[in-house]
């Protein structure tokens, strides 16, 4: 691990940009996950007083700008050269952290829908801006073969921490905690971007100019990989399907109060820390997996272990409806645990694989498509799915069924198609059939 | 008892009723709550809560208690099978055919009439220092035997394997635990189907040999570093040292059986990774950095 031999080395500068980038990272991931993904649902239904399909369809809305402004940050960042710019990233982030930081103070004092609308318009500039700028610092900040340890670090602690500490769904304790966090980062953020003096002047450029060592992706080393080629258009599908699944199959899990309680919202902390530690285990394994073995392998494995979560969530749910005596009874936690895994395994990867797949003149623009449309429109197309399931009363078992029949397709459709790119490479390699 | 735990002494129950010429269909369930129950379809199975059968009921089929409490003051004119769990046959009970116990707390009473009481006495290895004894020997014959034809006849193979462990303890590990859970569970879930339950059968069969394959190849690497020249023997001393040592963890409570778990999922992952050691395992080279 390189980390290790840069630690043993005292290359500090070095060092610090793999704390600088995690810190950044977890700051961010720990406040989508919690504050925008679970927070404004809060803040719709029973602050502002709209219904559950309502706030819905503005987080779809809230997605879906995002992407767009993500990817005309992310095109510009290249254009202009900012990508390559370490002050001008921090001073974008800063930017960013800033109105993240008004949105949050004044969130839960919203109760008209156009405030909250416009909350959404505004939330969606930031988060759409902030992503490319904040994972184009991979660039700067991390050596290419530590990325898969380094997006494993990021993805344990920041679902270690959304689990573990105890936090009611709500808008106001979200706001009140990431307003208390946010503080010393803003100003952390500040130095970084404004103010000069030697030793930060020299510690920025050293870190600024690591991008010549460090800017060449995993995957880019040989030939470049073109916005417009396969070998970017694949992952980003794969992607985009496991955000999907992901999604769709968590908002109706996260909407079944049988299954929350027992698990990320169960009151009892043995349960919420053994899927804290669930998280920890799975972005361990994917690191691992991501530095040791081939793309492919950790897609396989990431659609393997969802298409079991779901098997087993549908098993319980088909056997609660032989038995309707269980369904009182609550979930096993094993279920979320195993989710979680493979939740851990799926974001370690997004984390890794777009720096990886991108060059210093292609980072903005290939983490906005890579994240925007992966992550977001996924996230928007699910939502809207949802909503229509919801609106012709598809129950619990039946939603989670197609979300299995799913997984279980992009399972066998990545297998199907490893297999069928190495039969196309043997048909080129012997021109033809071998005797 | 929620579904995920109770899965698995219910796929036993269908198998008992399947093989016993039962109806499946026909069987009923209780998971929660106290529940009287004074007739029967063919099949109950008390899986949770307190199930009674009153005195003046006469249950025609069989009950199996797989967990919670299960009381019977009437009739049952069948088999009651204790899988886990509370039974008790109490005053005036009747139970015309066998009271079978596997496991969970039986009491009967003397004034009540039971057919046939049977009780299954699981082998118990651990209960005479002979027995004890006799198992490691075995083991160590099927392993040692394994090794040595390993060492000697295919030394390519079991040094691939030991390499993956000693250079690459860590995906090992990973790659051993994930697909040992995943597989574990994948064999419980496939037996669940009933149609799938001899592939699930094999599968952790096959799963149990992969430990065992594991375990020899640790032994070779122990037998590597002993002053014996013939790789053969070395691997027979190295065997014996590594269950030795296996069996010494096993009586360190808590680490000893997370220090046994994690040598098998390593040996497991190393396995694997090398394709059985039929390639040497080299991780990707990740171009870049410094």
């Amino acid at each position: 691990m390189g980390i290790v031999r840069n630690i043993r080395q005292r290359r500090w500068t070095t060092v610090a940009g793999y704390v600088l980038f995690v810190a950044l990272m977890v700051a961010g991931y720990y406040y989508n996950i919690t504050f925008v993904q679970l927070g404004l649902i809060d803040l719709g239904t029973r602050l502002v007083g709209m219904t559950e399909t309502t706030v819905s369809m503005w987080m779809a809305a809230l997605a879906l700008v995002t992407l767009v402004v993500a990817v005309v940050t992310g095109v510009t960042m290249d254009r202009r050269g900012w990508s390559t710019d370490l002050r001008t990233k921090f001073r974008l982030l800063f930017g960013v952290v800033c109105v993240q930081f008004a949105l949050t103070l004044v969130a839960p004092m919203i109760r008209t829908v156009p405030e909250f609308g416009a909350w959404i318009v505004l939330a969606s500039i930031g988060l759409g801006v902030g992503f490319p700028v904040s994972f184009s610092l991979a660039i700067d900040l991390v050596p290419v073969p530590d990325r898969g340890y380094v997006a494993a670090a990021i993805t344990a602690i920041a679902y270690f921490l959304a689990n573990a500490v105890p936090l009611s769904w709500s808008i106001d304790v979200f706001s009140q905690l990431m307003v208390a966090a946010m503080a010393p980062g803003l100003l952390v953020l500040a130095v970084l971007s404004f103010v000069s003096y030697d030793r930060l002047d020299d510690l920025l450029d050293d870190l600024g100019a690591q991008h010549g060592i460090y800017g060449t992706g995993r995957f880019c080393h040989g030939a470049s990989v073109r916005t417009r080629s396969l070998t970017f258009a694949v992952p980003v599908v794969l992607m985009f399907g496991v955000f999907f699944i992901d999604s769709l199959g968590f908002l109706r899990i996260i909407d079944t109060p049988s299954l929350l309680l027992s698990s990320w919202q169960s009151p009892e902390l043995s349960t919420r820390l053994f899927i804290a530690v669930a998280h920890v285990v799975g972005a361990v394994m994917a690191g691992v997996i991501y530095a040791n073995f081939s793309l492919s392998r950790i897609f396989l494995w990431t659609f393997a272990l969802f298409a079991l979560t779901h098997v087993m969530y549908t098993s319980d749910l088909r056997l609660a409806a032989v038995f309707p005596t269980i369904t009182g009874n609550g979930a096993s936690p094993l279920n979320p645990a195993l989710y979680a895994i493979a939740v851990s395994f799926y974001t370690t990867l997004n984390f890794a694989l777009w720096p990886d797949l991108s060059t210093p003149e292609t980072i903005g623009t290939h983490s906005a498509i890579g994240i925007g449309v992966a992550g977001w429109l996924a996230t928007f197309s699910s939502t809207a799915l949802a909503l229509y399931f919801q609106a012709v009363d598809l129950t619990l078992l039946s939603h989670l069924n197609v979300v299995q029949a799913l997984s279980l397709l992009l399972l066998f459709g990545l297998a199907v198609g490893l297999y069928a790119r190495r039969m196309i490479e043997l048909a080129r390699e012997n021109g033809g059939a071998r005797a | 008892m929620n579904p995920t735990e109770a899965i698995p002494l219910l796929i036993v129950v269908l198998l008992m009723i399947s093989i016993g010429g039962g109806d499946v269909q026909e069987m009923s369930v209780t998971f929660q709550g106290d529940n009287d129950i004074d007739s029967l379809a063919d099949v109950h199975v008390v899986a949770g809560g307190t199930t009674t059968v009153p005195a003046d009921a006469t249950l025609e089929g069989d009950v199996y208690v797989i967990g919670g409490t299960a009381a019977i003051d009437g009739a049952v004119d069948g088999d009651v099978t204790l899988l886990n769990g509370n039974l008790s046959v109490n005053d005036g009970a009747t139970v015309t055919g066998t009271l079978q116990t596997y496991s969970g707390a039986a009491v009967i009473s003397s004034d009540a009439s039971v057919g046939h009481v049977s009780q299954f006495e699981p082998p118990t290895p651990s209960s005479s220092p002979a027995q004890r004894i006799g198992a490691f020997l075995l083991q160590f014959l099927v392993l040692g035997a394994f090794g040595w034809w390993l060492a000697e006849r295919h030394p390519s193979i079991i040094e691939n394997v030991g390499a993956a462990i000693t250079e690459h303890t860590l995906v090992s590990a990973v790659i051993g635990s994930l697909a040992a859970t995943t597989l574990l569970v994948l064999f419980v879930y496939m037996a669940f189907t009933l149609i799938l339950l001899p592939l699930a059968i094999v599968g952790l069969f096959a799963e149990f040999l992969i430990v065992l394959y594991g375990q020899a190849v640790f032994g070779y690497l122990i037998g590597m570093r002993l002053p014996i020249e013939a790789d053969g023997v070395a691997t027979l001393a190295g065997i014996a040292a590594f269950l030795l040592v296996l069996e010494l963890l096993g009586l360190v409570p808590y680490l000893g059986g997370i220090a046994q778990l994690g040598v098998a999922v390593v040996g497991v992952g190393a396995v694997l990774n090398t394709y059985f050691g039929l390639q040497r395992f080299e991780p990707i080279t990740i171009p870049g950095g410094t």
